[in-house]
């Protein structure tokens, strides 16, 4: 199958003069008082007219300062240190400011990562369309409300939202608004930055969607920046991977699907897998197969000291108070059941609204369920009183989802995992510095000794979920609640905190409750798995089988959101082509 | 709508338990106005108990039970009548604040918000321009005049602009020729004279505003909306004013509407080194003449206008933020 037979754009990239020359381009960050860094090196490359170009890299590979200097948005400290960026016949890195605020125009746009912040949240939507009209004059004055209500009405919004305020927004409404803000420019060239990276699953997958038919329709230039290779490699016909500041390979997306030639590409590829499969697995990180879901791993190998807690959730429910009033009270969890095995692993998913944090914090004693009771052990958490849930919370571990605000950033990590054997057990002296010493090389961080003396900017985000981890282990948990544990974290630190919380719970024989939105990890370390929806359990059952044969239609479409490249190339890649 | 109202709701709340404990504080205290009025008296000689009865007829110390007492109180708040000053004896109350308080509205008044437009219009511009001279011509300059004590500039600028150099008038709010009226000549004196003090209040008090608003403005600048807006091609004054500093300038009302709930109270400093009669020279007097209506009716007046200034910045608010207003 060749590659031309799937691109649906209006032109074919190349057989004309490129709409963008980039030229040994170097961008380097100069901060005040620290030495400056290059995050771009010498990258060169061209994209024709119509084209839809990935770039793809981890976090700190450059890609977002490359997308900010081809949109000529380089702030101090990042500075364009040499190299040409070619527009058409003009050099964007050489233009004055008001010459290249009237580029923007029928030039090039940019729609930054979906947040709370695109948008001026005094602002009405329709102020920021007349904004954009007012400062290019392009759309005469009579005809900006009728434009401003086609531009929405191209992201599939009403005329009605132009005059909310971004407040009264949902998450993907917000960054489809920005996108039909930069679609009233007119560009040429569209760069999307992360445009789907905070968004919901199933919200990320419909604004791609979108994404993709406008760019089909209008026929701009696209280029996607983004660190999820599977969103890249289904949307673009030409990926870049960056890595450190250069473009390590360039091919079109089937080729880097298919023969990937650098090592890095090799190396995210491999990150990369499909929780439907039969077999999945990440380096160094294999799911149970179909059919011969493992149970609780004591029965192999005799669990360490402490072992695991039962869990027990039975008809739990739980109702927040309206949020106005004459509003209905918000059913957070709905009906709830389900037993979590002394020893056994399984997976809570659902999209964000789902209930599934709110039924970690009813686990933990935090709040108390409207119905219903749940028991760890032989302890009814609804009934514990104070001293009680002390104790609970010794058993009981949370591991949170963002490693970067979980830590004091002004605590070495000896104070922070001090802090926490001093509070939950008895050790002091030189037993708490062996045992936290003993912590850090359960977790990975060895030499113990020299993580124990940083702090937590010193270390990098795998690092960080690490410690919090150990933080976790402080008490020798019988059950830990892992609350998307890394989703924060590069796809390649993933597989390595996702194998160290499934050998924690092989070698002490602890519980482990995972709540997720990502299938693909949950399939890795979970033996069972419920998916809940709008606070109910749809569905539940081993993992594999559940991934493998959905049978509620929502668990479908959670799977189907899931960016599958080999949709758009062909066949799914055979695993065994991968190294 | 609901917010406005809801908002009145609390002020009068507010209002209500602030007039409650101006009304029991003096009433916990110990001792009476009469005995420090007497032992004024039994200086110049022993007091006989008619003088006594007679001293507290005089004052209007209270009598009848508390609820009674308060009763009374609540009536005279809301008929504005304060009794009798004893340091200005018989000068009613009500009618020595009603004198002084214009001179303090407008000159304390007019230099509080002078000082906020100006002081936050060149923070803008610091912030927009960051880094150029005109980012740190106003921050810095701001902030080494904020850190004169006011009393001191006022020194400075009355020992050189008027007794040195004879330009200012050094003493009162007008000259003792003209006559107080809505007359020209008045205004045009009144200003003469309020020239001095206004600017070594402007003076002392800009640096902040100035520094307030330039570091709001530097992290409003670094959000993804100004940066999103700046992609659009949305010319530079626009994203300064409409963007950034249209969200930036949020936190910094709630300061200014604190300062607007001060300046009733006046500028005792300013006030006092100047002789100008306003507010805060009146307080001064009533706090070294032991005039405890006086002061109580100054507190109390002090109380409510921070009361309606907050008022007035949360129903600014909701008109600027349309996220209050849920």
């Amino acid at each position: 199958m060749s590659t031309a037979t799937h691109r649906t754009t209006p032109s074919t990239p190349g057989a004309e003069e490129p709409l963008l020359r980039v030229q040994d381009l170097s961008v380097v960050y100069e901060p005040v008082g620290a030495p400056a860094t290059r995050a771009v090196r010498e990258v060169s490359f061209e994209v024709g007219r119509g084209e839809f170009v990935g770039l793809v890299g981890e976090s700190g590979s450059g890609k977002s300062t490359l997308g900010f200097a081809l949109t000529a948005l380089s702030k101090p400290p990042a500075r364009i240190e040499s190299g040409s960026i070619l527009f058409g016949d003009v050099d964007i890195a050489s233009m004055s400011a008001e010459e290249l605020r009237t580029q923007r125009q029928g030039g090039f746009a940019m729609v930054l990562q979906a947040g709370m912040n695109t948008l001026s949240p005094v602002r009405t939507i329709r102020k920021h369309f007349h904004d954009i009209f007012a400062a290019h004059r392009h759309v005469a004055p009579g005809d900006r409300d009728d434009r401003a209500a086609e531009l929405v009405g191209r992201v599939s919004l009403g005329p009605e939202v132009l005059d909310r305020y971004p407040f009264e927004l949902s998450g993907g409404m917000r960054q489809r608004v920005t996108i039909a803000l930069a679609l009233s420019l007119e560009p040429q060239l569209m760069v999307f930055d992360e445009p789907t990276t905070a968004l919901d699953v199933l919200v990320q997958h419909a604004v791609m969607d979108t994404i993709r038919e406008l760019q089909a329709q209008e026929g701009f230039t696209a280029i996607l920046i983004s660190h999820d290779l599977g969103v890249v490699l289904e949307s673009a016909h030409r990926v870049m991977v960056m890595h450190d500041g250069r473009v390590v390979e360039d091919a079109p997306s089937e080729d880097i699907l298919r023969r990937p030639q650098h090592e890095y590409t090799r190396m995210l590829l491999s990150h990369f897998a499909d929780p439907r499969a039969e077999h999945v697995a990440l380096p160094g990180l294999e799911a149970p197969v179909a059919g011969t879901a493992t149970s609780a791993p004591s029965a192999s190998s005799s669990p360490a000291a402490g072992g695991g807690l039962e869990l027990r959730v039975q008809g739990v429910s739980k109702s927040f108070g309206a949020p106005r009033r004459g509003a209905q009270p918000v059913l957070a969890v709905d009906d709830v059941s389900f037993t979590l095995a002394a020893g056994g692993a399984t997976a809570l998913v659902g999209q964000s609204g789902s209930g599934k944090s709110t039924l970690a914090k009813l686990i933990t004693g935090v709040e108390k369920p409207t119905a219903g009771t749940i028991h760890v052990g032989d302890a009814e958490v609804g009934s514990l009183r104070r001293k009680e849930l002390r104790d609970l919370r010794r058993s009981v571990q949370m591991v949170f989802q963002d490693p970067y605000a979980a830590l004091n950033p002004l605590s070495t990590v000896e104070y922070t995992l001090t802090r926490a054997l001093t509070n939950l057990t008895d050790l002091r002296g030189n037993a708490l510095r062996k045992r936290l010493h003993e912590l850090l090389e359960t977790v990975g961080l060895t030499p113990a000794a020299q993580f124990a003396a940083k702090l937590p900017h010193q270390l990098s985000g795998g690092q960080r979920q690490r410690v919090v981890i150990a933080r976790a282990l402080a008490a020798d948990p019988q059950v830990i609640i892992a609350d998307e544990p890394v989703s924060m974290l590069d796809v390649s630190l993933r597989a390595g905190v996702l194998a160290l919380l499934r050998d924690l719970r092989e070698r002490t024989g602890m519980s482990l409750l995972y709540i997720t939105h990502d299938l693909l990890s949950a399939r890795l370390i979970t033996d069972d798995i419920l998916v809940l929806h709008d606070g109910r359990v749809v569905e539940s059952g081993p993992t594999a089988e559940v991934m493998r044969h959905p049978q509620d239609e929502y668990t479908i479409r959670l799977l189907d959101a899931i960016p599958d490249p080999a949709r758009v190339h062909g066949a799914r890649p055979d695993r065994g082509d991968l190294p | 709508m609901r917010y406005m109202l809801q908002r009145a709701g609390w002020f009068l709340l507010t209002l209500w338990a602030a007039i409650t404990l101006n009304f029991l504080l003096p009433r916990m205290m110990p001792g009476s106005p009469a005995d420090a009025a007497l032992a004024k008296l039994a200086q110049n000689g022993p007091v006989t108990e008619q003088t006594r009865k007679a001293v507290e007829a005089q004052l209007g110390v209270p009598d009848g039970n508390l609820l009674q007492q308060y009763l009374d109180y609540l009536h005279q708040v809301v008929t504005l009548d304060f009794g009798v000053s004893y340091a200005f004896y018989p000068e009613p109350v009500t009618g020595l604040v009603l004198q002084a308080l214009p001179y303090t509205l407008i000159l304390v008044g007019l230099v509080t918000i002078a000082a906020f437009v100006i002081g936050t219009l060149l923070g803008v511009l610091a912030a927009w321009k960051r880094g150029t001279w005109m980012d740190a011509l106003p921050a810095v300059g701001g902030s080494f005049l904020g850190t004169f004590p006011y009393f001191w500039t006022a020194l400075l600028l009355l020992f050189f602009l008027g007794y040195v150099g004879h330009l200012f008038p050094t003493f009162g709010a007008y000259s003792a020729t003209t006559v107080p009226g809505f007359s020209w000549a008045f205004i045009e004196d009144a200003l003469y004279h309020a020239a001095l003090p206004a600017t070594t209040m402007l003076v002392t008090s800009l640096g902040g505003w100035i520094i307030g608003m330039r570091n709001a403005m530097i992290t409003t600048l670094g959000e993804d909306h100004v940066t999103f807006a700046e992609a659009n091609g949305i010319p530079g004054r626009t994203v300064a004013l409409k963007y950034a500093a249209r969200n930036a300038i949020l936190p910094n009302l709630t300061g200014f509407g604190m300062a607007l709930g001060g300046v009733v109270g006046g500028s005792v400093l300013v006030e006092q080194v100047f002789g100008y009669p306003g507010i805060g020279f009146l307080l001064f007097n009533a706090v070294t003449g032991q005039d405890y209506p006086l002061m109580q009716a100054i507190f109390l007046m002090i109380t409510v206008s921070v009361l309606v200034a907050n008022l007035l910045v949360d129903i600014m608010y909701g008109i600027l933020d349309p996220r209050t207003r849920r």
